[in-house]
């Protein structure tokens, strides 16, 4: 009886099976591809000129003007933020980005930034004169803190007197407007009235002015309050006791879930009907672990808008036409992958070098380093790895960036070119095919990356096999994130890492760190904190001159000639060889409107103009 | 013992799978009809080749398989892959491919399997990087299925004779020994676990790598192991034949080697195949955080990483797999586990 | 007064065993080469000087044993310090020991609620088909890899939008009715529950079928069914009884584990408990965070088995020996 049901069980298996087996060829070829149907969509078509809030003067009070079109109030925008949520809500002790952003919620900062062009625009100051090495601040008469003080010249002294200058927090801002080791002054000339002096002119500095303002009389009714700053605006803190200016001010912070901020109802800001904005009474900041969080929670329609990566864009895109959302393609985004050759020819304390010589020669050979530079198949990682949503990358500024340097074109993978180079500065292959140097030693060497992160662990995997086809033995070893920070910033023991750093581009001067000789992240050959020894090569010397100059020019065709030549450098030198620069897309839910994603800002730098239309509500 | 595994209906089918896995792995060269690195980059995320054995005219033949041709198509970001109908690849047996060494001995480049050279036979599609994920599978389970085994070869000598010396002497070195033992079991595993990993030099080998992992796993289980040892060395040692031993003038470490430790044999073996399965299912959660194997090496744990988003359990089923084989795997060896337990201490007697 | 005097006793006796602890994790912390101040290294805007400034924050240019003995010092204060970005690690802790607590108090009492009847049933049912299929299913659970689990049934709650996606409340969470809150807070937990009930459940089962098999087959079992007990009074009467001692000793191991939380389930389903604040400090080598929460873990531990002993002296008479 058993052995009957065995058997009809089997037979039925495999009866399900053998239509799988069995497949019938057909002369018809199956296109898969789906036939793309480009659906009109009532989206905002985008880099349409942003218009900048105007001031105008009611009563005495000299209001920001929304110019975008009116509408209607209430509802909430529900977005997310990846990672362990905010350290602090205290914009100057924040050290990460989540912190900022939130803290910058509720502070303001004395200008803004145009979203499309990045050109700067007021935002507390009412207006700005710059008059040679002097920029004269005129603040806004009648706007008021949230608890009723008004916002005045003393904020502003105090924020960037005693704590900026003083070196209170994080003294990142600080650091970056020393000029020739000195510090701007500030002079209160009325209560409305501000003025900077720098010690020379300086191109970032009024970028830097939207560094928030504190409020003075909130941050010093804390008894020792410089001594326990960074208790100041602490997670802990009481929502209901904090002092805002800006659009929206915390609610609720639940820890590792999410962060709630609510309207303020007295913002500066009116719409073209002169009604006060934000409109939205709530922003929900979820907090997700990773992205593959966020997507199942966007896809679980629990936020409302995500900036989509790699293979999840196909998705969206396909389904956007039926669905409760637009995507925007918003072009090449300020993020760069790239690879770094470590260029250390240093000894550590006990006489050791770094690294090991024999590679130090073939890392020092620029023809080895092009050679590598020609292997690389960027094609391939722009479609295998990036799913197609990345441009190829040659410059060290990423490709919205305005100083991009146009001219340098890149190239394409070009094997014999680069086994041409090899063969010109000595290098041979044995009988076994693989690359050997003058001296007869194997060209082999590590490559880094973090382990955990698919996309870098497959372009490790990618470079391996395009180095292979050179000759070259690479040992590709992923590690633990901050083990790999610790090898390139502290012990120096790699030859070659993929990484990838977000810079900014509107301000090449903030990528000084990695490029001036000096620089803390100057990865490709870090010197040691307190390093005195001038052992510069000519092009670090070169570059070290450029960012110091195009600091001290102010027009923007003067700067452009020094970036342009510093990106030159980095092309031909190649210590760092650049991959590719991701495409930027966002999902947005269509109720949203008054949503102008950019490039430069994303979705939300304008979150007090976005509304949902009253019958979707 | 096999005979009496065999009886049981769930742990004979257990058992066999087992043993076609560890033949899998062990001839995985030759089964596999690529290497672990074997990667064409125009073909990540193929899916799996589809093989045919009725061709166009409805008539049966010998099964051909086509290759995939892949289209970036701007407008979807998306690349879609279509059959390229213009060659048939014939599926054939005993054909000639990358050159490797069988069971590391003898050169040659016949696998069990394989199309033409330009061809492309993925059983189970390939990964972000176009390798086949079948190949990769079967040596993947070379790490996963051994890496168990390996930590336990090296915790139980130390548990047994930690155990037993701390048993046998009891007093104050039994007390010194135990509190030592107690305090690493009471750090919580899985994050000892995660720090010990993190600790790992970055500058290794893979193969390194994975017996320092080996070594980490067992530096984790040594101590629950040693305790239990220790209980039964404190009631054993009071026989009469160990202290029969004694008065004939037997050494100490003679008497715990020869005269006790073996009459923990049958626990040990319990032990072993019950513990298996945990090491297999840490070296996944290891993995996972990325802490474990490392690409371009294949460990079921690594591969299954890859599969865990969303896009990929959606649109790319075939990435499962190795969860499926992990999943199997260990079930395996818990029913093998249960019955060995049930053959050797029908009583229940000996504890966990 | 002899328990009083007996968990004084084990209490001095754990002393030393902290002290190992608390020794073995610093220094495989320590030695690591994972710098706690990476992400901030790798930031182009963070200067210098900062780093600077926070590397004496914590202490990190000072030798290991110095850094020990001043984690020590202040921790037998009872100052846990404060994590690397600075904020007091009490409060992270404190925010987070409810949520964990609340996730694996429901996870042990269902799996003993179900756990302990399906162990009794299968030594009743000693080598029938029914306790064999009651392993088989139980082994069935252990075998998948909880994360990968987890994530199957993420998917599953998108896919169906029956459950949320990950988290322990919703948005709108503070503005609900009790009976809302409560809706909520069940909705958020059931998938996690269930991966952490089933990979636990066989674990529980096995183990009370064993321990009931030992009692069957003991002398005063046999002697009760000689009296002509009924089957079912045997068990119920006298094997369950002596059964469940064992399970005491287990209920203090389940007590250590409250507060060490599932650290992959609760990652997959960004559950804000402990398990995954202490893997992300791991990951980041947050000394403070991690020593403390480890310490808390071996602390439990130390007081669940102490509990598990008192609890047994005080139910099974023939152990009250041992305070003596």
């Amino acid at each position: 009886m058993k052995r009957v049901i065995y058997l009809i069980i089997l037979i039925g298996i495999i009866t399900a099976c053998l239509p799988a087996c069995l497949k019938k060829d057909s002369y018809i070829s199956q296109s898969e591809i789906p036939v793309v149907k480009e659906v009109q969509l009532d989206k905002y078509p985008l880099n349409k000129i942003f218009p900048n809030p105007k001031t105008v003067t009611i009563n005495g009070v000299d209001y920001l003007q929304s110019q975008l079109p009116v509408g209607d109030y209430g509802g909430r925008l529900i977005t997310s933020t990846i990672g362990e949520g905010p350290k602090t809500f205290n914009p100057f002790t924040a050290k990460d980005a989540t912190s900022s952003q939130m803290a910058n919620m509720m502070y303001d900062g004395l200008v803004s930034m145009n979203p499309v062009t990045g050109d700067v625009t007021p935002k507390l100051a009412k207006s700005i004169e710059v008059k040679g090495n002097k920029y004269i601040i005129h603040l806004r008469r009648g706007i008021k803190w949230s608890d009723g003080k008004p916002i005045t010249a003393d904020d502003v002294i105090f924020t960037w007197k005693d704590i900026v200058f003083a070196g209170l927090g994080n003294t990142s801002v600080r650091d970056s407007i020393i000029i020739d080791g000195q510090l701007p002054t500030i002079e209160k000339i009325d209560d409305y009235t501000v003025v900077f002096t720098v010690p020379k002119p300086f191109a970032p500095f009024l970028r830097i002015l939207s560094n928030p303002i504190a409020p003075k009389h909130y941050f010093t009714s804390i008894p020792n309050w410089e001594k326990s700053f960074d208790r100041i605006l602490a997670t802990t803190i009481n929502p209901k006791d904090i002092v805002y200016s800006g659009a929206y001010h915390l609610k609720k912070y639940v820890p590792a879930q999410r962060v709630v901020f609510d309207r303020n109802p007295n913002y500066y800001e009116i719409n073209l009907d002169n009604k006060k904005l934000p409109y939205l009474n709530q922003i929900v900041y979820l907090i997700v672990g990773d992205l593959n969080n966020e997507i199942l929670k966007f896809e679980g329609k629990e936020i409302d808008t995500i900036t989509l990566r790699g293979a999840t864009v196909a998705r969206y895109k396909a389904k956007e036409a039926n669905s409760d959302y637009y995507i925007y393609n918003l072009g090449a985004d300020t993020g760069t992958m790239f690879l770094a050759i470590n260029l250390n020819n240093r000894k550590d304390n006990k006489g050791k070098y770094y690294v090991n010589p024999i590679k130090q020669k073939w890392f020092a050979d620029k023809n080895f380093r092009e050679a590598i530079d020609y292997a690389i198949d960027r094609k391939s990682l722009v479609t295998n790895i990036a799913y197609g949503l990345a441009e190829p990358l040659f410059t060290s500024e990423s490709l919205n960036g305005i100083y991009l340097n146009k001219s340098i074109t890149g190239h394409n993978r070009d094997l014999s070119y680069a086994k041409e180079l090899l063969k010109r500065s000595g290098f041979y292959y044995g009988k076994n095919g693989f690359l050997y140097d003058k001296n007869g030693n194997k060209v082999e060497f590590d490559l880094y990356t973090n382990a955990g992160n698919t996309e870098r662990e497959s372009i490790g995997v990618m470079i391996k096999q395009d180095l292979a086809d050179l000759g070259i033995s690479v040992n590709f070893k992923p590690v633990e994130f901050n083990t790999l920070v610790n090898k390139l910033t502290n012990t120096y023991d790699w030859d070659m890492s993929i990484m990838g750093l977000t810079g900014s581009p509107l301000e090449p001067h903030n990528g000084k760190n990695v490029w001036a000789s000096n620089g803390p992240l100057h990865l490709f050959n870090q010197r040691p904190v307190g390093y005195s020894v001038d052992d510069r090569l000519s092009w670090e010397k070169e570059l070290d001159y450029i960012f110091e100059q195009a600091a001290l020019k102010l027009s923007f065709d003067e700067r452009k000639v020094y970036y342009d030549k510093y990106q030159q450098i980095i092309y031909d030198e190649r210590p760092i060889i650049y991959l590719y620069s991701p495409t930027r897309v966002v999902a947005i839910r269509r109720k949203f409107k008054n949503t102008y994603p950019s490039t430069l800002s994303g979705v939300l730098y304008n979150v007090e103009e976005i509304y949902i239309e009253k019958a979707k509500q | 013992m096999i005979k009496e595994i065999m009886k049981d209906k769930y742990a004979s089918i257990a058992f066999i799978i087992l043993v076609v896995m560890y033949l899998m792995i062990l001839f995985a060269d030759f089964i596999a009809p690529y290497s672990k690195d074997f990667s064409d980059r125009n073909q990540s995320y193929a899916p799996p080749s589809k093989i045919f054995v009725i061709d166009e005219n409805g008539k049966f033949s010998r099964p051909y398989t086509y290759n995939y041709k892949r289209e970036f198509v701007p407008e979807l970001y998306q690349a879609v892959y279509t059959l390229d109908k213009s060659h048939k690849y014939y599926i054939k047996p005993f054909n000639r491919g990358e050159e490797y060494k069988f069971l590391g001995l003898v050169k040659t480049n016949i696998h069990l399997f394989g199309v033409d050279k330009t061809g492309r036979l993925y059983l189970l599609g390939t990964d972000i990087n176009g390798r086949d994920v079948f190949s990769r599978l079967l040596f993947g389970g070379r790490i996963s299925l051994t890496i168990g085994f390996l930590s336990l070869f090296i915790l139980f000598p130390i548990g047994l004779i930690y155990g037993g010396i701390s048993g046998y002497f009891g007093g104050w070195v039994d007390n010194i020994m135990m509190r030592f033992a107690e305090a690493v079991m009471a750090i919580p595993s899985f994050y000892l676990l995660i720090i010990l990993a993190a600790i790992l030099p970055s500058n290794m080998t893979s193969t390194q790598r994975f017996t320092l992992i080996v070594v980490i796993l067992a530096l984790i289980g040594w101590s629950g192991f040693a305790r239990v040892v220790r209980g039964m060395v404190l009631s054993i040692k009071n026989e009469e034949f160990v202290s029969a031993a004694k008065t004939i003038g037997a050494s100490n470490l003679r008497i715990i080697l020869k005269h006790i430790l073996p009459q923990t044999t049958s626990y040990v073996i319990i032990a072993m195949t019950l513990s298996v399965p945990s090491y297999i299912l840490a070296e996944s959660g290891l993995s996972f955080l990325g802490l474990g194997i490392q690409q371009p090496d294949a460990s079921w744990g690594n591969m299954l990483k890859e599969a865990q988003e969303y896009i990929n359990i959606l649109y790319r089923p075939w990435l499962l797999t190795p969860g499926f084989l992990i999943f199997v795997a260990v079930l395996s060896f818990n029913l093998i586990g249960d019955t060995i337990r049930d053959i050797l201490d029908p009583k229940g007697k000996i504890r966990e | 007064m002899n328990i009083i005097k007996y968990i004084l006793k084990r209490i001095i006796q754990t002393l030393p065993l902290l002290f190992i602890v608390s020794i073995i994790s610093f220094f495989i912390i320590r030695l690591s080469p994972i710098d706690p101040l990476a992400e901030l290294r790798l930031n182009p805007s963070i200067s210098q000087e900062t780093l600077q400034k926070e590397t004496q924050r914590l202490g990190l240019d000072k030798p290991i044993p110095v850094q020990y003995a001043k984690w020590a010092s202040s921790f037998v204060r009872g100052d846990l310090g404060v994590t690397s970005s600075g904020e007091r690690v009490a409060d992270k802790l404190k925010e987070r020991i409810p949520n964990t607590l609340l996730l694996t108090s429901i996870v042990i009492f269902m799996t003993w609620l179900v756990g302990v009847p399906l162990g009794i049933l299968g030594a009743v049912f000693h080598k029938s088909q029914f306790d064999r299929l009651l392993t088989v299913l139980s082994s069935i659970g252990m075998a998948i890899p909880s994360f990968f689990f987890a994530i199957l049934l993420l998917i599953f709650a998108v896919k169906t939008s029956l459950f949320p996606v990950g988290g322990l409340t919703s948005f709108d969470f503070d503005e609900m009715s009790l009976g809302g809150k409560i809706l909520d807070l069940a909705k958020h937990l059931v998938l996690p529950v269930t991966v952490l009930f089933t990979i636990s459940l066989s674990g529980l089962q096995r183990q009370m079928r064993a321990n009931m098999l030992d009692v069957m087959d003991s002398e005063y079992i046999k002697f009760a069914r000689a009296k002509g007990l009924s089957e079912w009074q045997v068990i119920f009467k006298h094997a369950l009884r002596n059964a469940l001692n064992p399970l005491i000793t287990l209920l203090g191991f389940e007590f250590a584990g409250l507060l060490s939380g599932a650290a992959l389930t609760e990652y997959v389903f960004q559950y804000p408990g402990l398990g995954r604040l202490i893997l992300e400090a791991v990951m980041k080598s947050d000394i403070n965070l991690v020593m403390a929460s480890l310490m808390m873990g071996s602390i439990m531990l130390v007081l669940g088995n102490l509990l598990a002993d008192i609890l047994l002296i005080i139910t099974d008479p023939r152990i009250r020996g041992v305070g003596k």
